[in-house]
């Protein structure tokens, strides 16, 4: 992954004895960034994964289940420095509800026409949430008994939280951005503002 | 006296058909109605007094907060987060700001991490106030109302003083917390720190909130109304919570004694002494307890808090223009609602590539459709206001 952190190289983290059995069992790979373990499985296994991280690892509780769109290029925001290989990423994250132990399972999509198996029967949880999932990113959760829009109007054409979904009253109007940025008291070395960025292009 | 031949004809061929059948209708809730504390819209089928299939529609708040956060600085995103349950608007701010704190690596003082732990608690307490407050009055009880609003005007007036905003206070910035007092001062070198009294104050102010508490419980436990009312109604199992994600005060009322504060580090409540209630049956009645016993356990965690202050500076040394290092993280929080939790992407830029909020009362109402089937048309009122939903906080 491009957004690996490195500054855990050197000493081994005291979660990763634990993101190590949960791969494992899983049959996945485990990673530790900042804190949070993140275990990547394939998307062929992401039910029958999930369903062993309740029954076996305890992890009964089912937190969130979102997606992030890892693009190149972005009709929003600030691209990544570098490229990035595009995908859409998948994300359930679970927790027990005793040691207050929580893993993040992902999974990666396809982002032309991204589909995968509802959670629905190992989580009642995932009903709303994948239904979100569906209407923000277009992701087709296969065997979703009730996949329609949840927050957004029956007619609404469009993923918003695509990455190549423009953010409308940004193209009209650009935000004023760092003008009102007021200095941090005491700090007489801080860093002068930056020239002209995308988001004040007057600066 | 002439008789309708026609009419006895068809009087006598009329029989009373045992098994009673009653039309089965759709009932309609909201979108604007007291009890659903926002735009919630309910549609139900009812026959007779009980409703089935009850489908909650939400969205009326969407305002496209993951979105935007895309498109702003992290100071930024602080104000909106603040918005997303309004009623403990400070609490939002504080799990979004650990995040990127996180993979900036900035180490906070410890005066600014007392600071917010001291504020998250009372903000904790004016959202159960608001509680307190609302809820009996949807039972019919107007009485506890005037006891809640005002001990929680009194918390709101201090974190007023200290942050300059009732509802948003938008008080965290990386690497600390910023007062209002002193402000606006970069040239004149103010030292900022809270007001003076604040301390004080929220001593004496703890102190009546307890005693408001007491009245509280005296006024709706006693009640026999509200008792008959919530006591055995609405049932959530502990295993369905779960697998719906249900968390917070009404997890625990489900009897689960799990909260985060005792198993996360965001904020330094390792160093206090409180307690975690739990409910017994998982009904109405228990949500409403755990709740009025989670105020107590707060004050004592502001009493403690304000007895260990340690002195020291309110703001870490951080740049002005922020560039937080590419990385992801998932920072958890224990929120009056239940689990607030912020999955957080940076590219290293200003603002965040891709920000996820994880709310609580979002998964706290998608158990609706299971805990209102079949329930009477009454309890919908009663189990809905018990589950202390706020829809900024479904909707986003």
């Amino acid at each position: 992954m491009t957004s690996s952190p490195s500054e855990t190289e050197t000493t081994v983290h005291p979660l990763q004895e634990y993101a190590d059995r949960v791969a494992e069992a899983v049959g996945g790979t485990a990673e530790i960034t900042f804190d949070t373990i993140k275990v990547k499985v394939p998307s062929e296994q992401w039910v029958s994964s999930l369903t062993t991280a309740r029954d076996d690892l305890g992890l009964i509780f089912f937190s969130f289940l979102s997606a992030i769109d890892w693009s190149s290029e972005v009709a929003v925001g600030d691209p990544f420095p570098e490229e990035v290989e595009d995908r859409l990423e998948l994300l359930v994250t679970l927790g027990d509800l005793s040691e207050g132990r929580r893993v993040t399972f992902s999974t990666d999509l396809d982002q032309e026409s991204p589909a995968i198996p509802s959670l629905i029967e190992v989580f009642a949880g995932a009903n709303w949430h994948e239904r979100e999932a569906h209407e923000m990113f277009g992701i087709d959760f296969e065997g979703h008994p009730n996949l329609i829009h949840l927050y957004l109007p029956d007619a609404f054409q469009g993923n918003p939280l695509r990455k190549s979904y423009p953010l409308l009253s940004r193209e009209v109007k650009p935000w004023p951005g760092t003008v009102d940025v007021e200095a941090m008291p005491g700090s007489d070395d801080e860093e002068e503002p930056e020239g002209p960025s995308e988001e004040n292009p007057e600066a | 006296m002439v008789l309708d031949q026609d009419l006895v004809r068809h009087l006598s061929e009329a029989s009373v058909s045992v098994e009673l059948e009653t039309p089965e209708m759709t009932l309609n809730i909201g979108p604007q109605h007291p009890s659903t504390h926002g735009v919630l819209r309910l549609v139900a089928r009812v026959d007779g007094e009980r409703a089935f299939d009850v489908q909650p529609v939400i969205g009326y708040m969407h305002r496209g907060y993951e979105k935007i956060s895309e498109v702003r600085t992290y100071p930024q995103v602080t104000t909106l987060v603040n918005r997303i349950d309004w009623v403990s608007g400070y609490a939002n701010e504080v799990p979004f700001i650990v995040a990127a704190e996180k993979l900036l690596g900035v180490e906070v003082p410890e005066r600014a991490q007392f600071i917010r732990l001291i504020l998250t608690e009372m903000a904790r307490i004016s959202s159960h106030l608001i509680f307190m407050a609302s809820y009996p009055l949807e039972l019919g009880a107007a009485t506890p109302l005037f006891f809640a609003l005002r001990e929680r005007e009194r918390v709101l007036d201090l974190l007023e003083g200290v942050t300059g905003g009732r509802f948003h206070p938008n008080f965290n910035r990386i690497g600390g917390v910023k007062p209002a007092y002193g402000s606006g001062s970069a040239t004149r070198k103010v030292i900022q720190d809270l007001p003076a009294g604040f301390f004080a104050e929220t001593r004496v102010a703890m102190d009546k909130v307890l005693y408001a508490v007491d009245e509280l419980d005296a006024l709706v436990a006693d009640n026999e109304i509200i008792v008959a009312r919530t006591k055995g109604v609405g049932i959530l199992p502990p295993d369905v919570a779960a697998s719906f994600g249900v968390s917070g005060p009404n997890l625990r009322a489900s009897g689960v004694k799990f909260d985060l504060r005792k198993v996360e580090d965001y904020l330094p409540y390792h160093l206090f002494d409180f307690e975690i209630p739990v409910g017994e049956n998982g009904d109405c009645w228990d949500r409403w307890h755990v709740r009025l016993l989670e105020i107590r356990q707060s004050v004592r965690i502001v009493q403690q808090a304000i007895d260990g202050i340690p002195s020291g500076p309110l703001q870490a040394k951080v740049p002005k223009i922020i560039k937080v290092p590419l990385g992801e993280t998932y920072v958890r929080a224990e929120n009056p609602k239940g689990e607030m939790g912020y999955y957080l992407v940076s590219n290293g830029n200003q603002g965040p590539y891709r920000l996820k909020i994880r709310t609580a009362s979002f998964s706290n109402i998608s158990i609706l459709p299971w805990i209102l089937e079949g329930v009477l048309i009454p309890d919908i009122i009663a189990i809905m206001g018990s589950l202390d939903f706020v829809l900024g906080d479904v909707d986003r």
